[in-house]
């Protein structure tokens, strides 16, 4: 199996439907089928192999699209590098994920230019990877879970699984317009690409202000929207006439919703923000289409092909959350851990800790895990302080997220240094040269100890409660 | 005024130390959404005004007039001081 078979069914049934919409321009589904056509050529010529891992560090464009579906056309594996990656966080991708091969949008030393745009540039890993016989489809590094586990390994089986299980929620169909402003390197599979198998039209957007938004939203007749809280936050709080008449589904994902955004909203538009869950190594888990004005702060409940368990609950019913269900991930990438080896008996942990209500509607209210939210994106405490305690001055320090009531979380640091201090700002300069941007934190506490367990004497660590009262 | 022209600076500095590429000079009048300034972005200086002035800009002001270039940025940042 292969995903690029979703695509050229849609292709194939509505050539002349757009596929995209970018500014003034449109993109018909058989144009991109043969823009796809030309760097499936090039690629090939450029001597692309089955198996191949090659990282894509490309911002939101048809093109990225286009690249992604010419390397599953040639069973190569896709590996997104986040355009806002420092120079040695893209190493880090190249190095773990073994990657043979990078596209990037600006030529390096032996580059070769793609056309339309884009260059390819081969690399040699230190050990040629190991893809265990799997049809890999795409390994997106992080993170998962854990901070030890690098690169979820997505097979095009799976992803064609957790793209079918996730439309029969999201019931998305060639009617259907979908807004798109997040960034295609950390959301693509049961986004971009389930959107395209079932014949919808995209309007990429880089606006970040609410009236251009609602403006372009208006002017292609949006039918639905897929952000982040932050924008639906803009959005909420805009001042003009603007209305969106033609929505019938506004999507919130990426972090909890906090509740006086979700009532603006409401409020503003007469339209409810609809929460849902997605983990990348399951894909979509549930999406609270069901009750979003009653219950707006739940995820709702679990798609119908999904049960959530909730593991050893407290007296007030809140556990770690578990999930059974089709379209899981098929193993970790490094170190290699095949998903029988993470699954509970077929249930996966999640890591994050909720409460289901009578009525089965799922509730988060944190994680066991210190994982740190910014708006959407995940920073893991480790990987900063790692940063960190490699300047000459700083002795040790500790990473966390302090609430904050309109982002999530925001990352903040204490730090025990040598005589004599740096300033905080040199500090952060220093973190600046080492971290994508979101990852510096916002604060730095000078502190002379750092809080540690009684029992094992390592740095506690405080697992931030998502707020959701 | 002075107070303006003294966010206007440091605003300034910060978007060119944290947002921008060294390589783009940016000045007061430079059309931030224009210079590639997305989402993430917006978040950052958000941040950044609610950590040295103390408050966080309400949504209802994230416009496209507020957010034309730094100065008109710098300059509902100090109304804002100025109306707390």
């Amino acid at each position: 199996m292969n995903l690029t078979e979703l695509l050229d069914g849609t292709t194939s049934r509505w050539p002349q439907k757009p596929a995209f919409i970018e500014g003034d321009t449109i993109v018909s589904y058989a144009e991109l089928g043969d823009t796809i056509a030309r760097m499936t050529a090039q690629l090939r010529a450029f001597g692309m192999i089955p198996g191949t891992r090659v990282g894509l560090c490309h911002p939101n464009s048809v093109a990225y699209v286009a690249l992604t579906f010419a390397l599953w056309r040639l069973q190569a594996i896709v590996v997104p590098i986040p355009t806002e990656c420092t120079s040695e966080e893209t190493t880090a991708i190249t190095e773990t994920m073994q990657l043979e091969a990078v596209i990037s949008q600006t030529p390096g030393g032996e580059s070769v230019t793609l056309t339309p745009e884009g260059y390819i540039t081969r690399l040699t890993p230190a050990t040629l990877p190991d893809n265990h016989g799997l049809n890999i489809a795409f390994i997106r590094f992080t993170s998962g879970t854990t901070h030890e586990r690098k690169g979820v390994v997505l097979s095009h089986e799976t992803v064609r699984d957790r793209v079918v299980a996730a439309n029969a929620a999201l019931r998305i169909g060639p009617e259907d317009t979908v807004m798109w402003c997040l960034p295609m390197a950390h959301h693509f599979l049961i986004t971009i690409v389930l959107y395209l198998s079932q014949g919808a039209t995209i309007v990429l957007t880089r606006q970040v202000l609410a009236r251009p938004f609602l403006e372009t939203a208006n002017r292609w007749r949006a039918s639905v929207l897929y952000a982040s809280p932050f924008h639906y936050a803009l959005l909420a709080r805009d001042r003009s006439d603007l209305t969106l008449p033609s929505v019938r589904l506004a999507v919130s994902t990426t972090c909890a919703l906090p509740e006086d955004v979700a009532e603006d909203f409401v409020r503003r538009f007469g339209l409810p923000l609809v929460q849902a869950l997605g983990i990348i190594e399951l894909g979509l888990v549930s999406l609270n289409a069901d009750d979003p004005r009653g219950r707006w702060n739940s995820v709702g409940r679990p798609l119908k092909t999904h049960r959530v368990r909730i593991v050893a609950p407290e007296a007030d019913g809140v556990g770690e959350v578990a999930i059974a269900g089709p379209g899981f991930f098929d193993a970790y990438a490094a170190p290699w851990l095949p998903r029988e080896n993470v699954l509970h008996d077929g249930w996966f942990h999640t890591g994050d800790l909720g409460w289901l209500d009578a009525d089965g509607f799922l509730f988060l209210v944190g994680r066991k895990a210190a994982v740190i939210n910014l708006a959407g994106r995940k920073v893991f405490p480790e990987e900063i302080e790692t940063v960190l305690n490699r300047h000459p001055a700083v002795l040790e320090s500790r990473v966390f997220g302090r609430r904050h009531a309109h982002l999530g979380e925001v990352v903040e640091a204490e730090v025990v240094l040598a005589q004599p201090h740096p300033e905080a700002e040199a500090l952060r300069d220093f973190c600046r040269e080492h971290l994508a941007p979101y990852k510096v934190p916002t604060r730095l506490h000078v502190v002379s100890r750092l809080p540690r367990t009684t029992a094992t004497g390592k740095i506690r660590r405080e697992t931030a409660l998502v707020s959701h009262e | 005024m002075s107070d303006a022209r003294a966010i206007e600076a440091e605003l300034l500095a910060f978007l060119q130390r944290e947002i921008f590429a060294p390589s783009l000079a940016v000045t007061a009048e430079t059309d931030l959404v224009a210079a590639g300034f997305d989402s993430m972005s917006l978040v950052r200086v958000l941040l950044f005004v609610e950590t040295n002035y103390g408050f966080w800009i309400p949504e209802r002001e994230i416009t496209n007039d507020a957010l034309r270039n730094v100065r008109a940025l710098a300059a509902t940042v100090t109304r804002l001081l100025h109306e707390r």
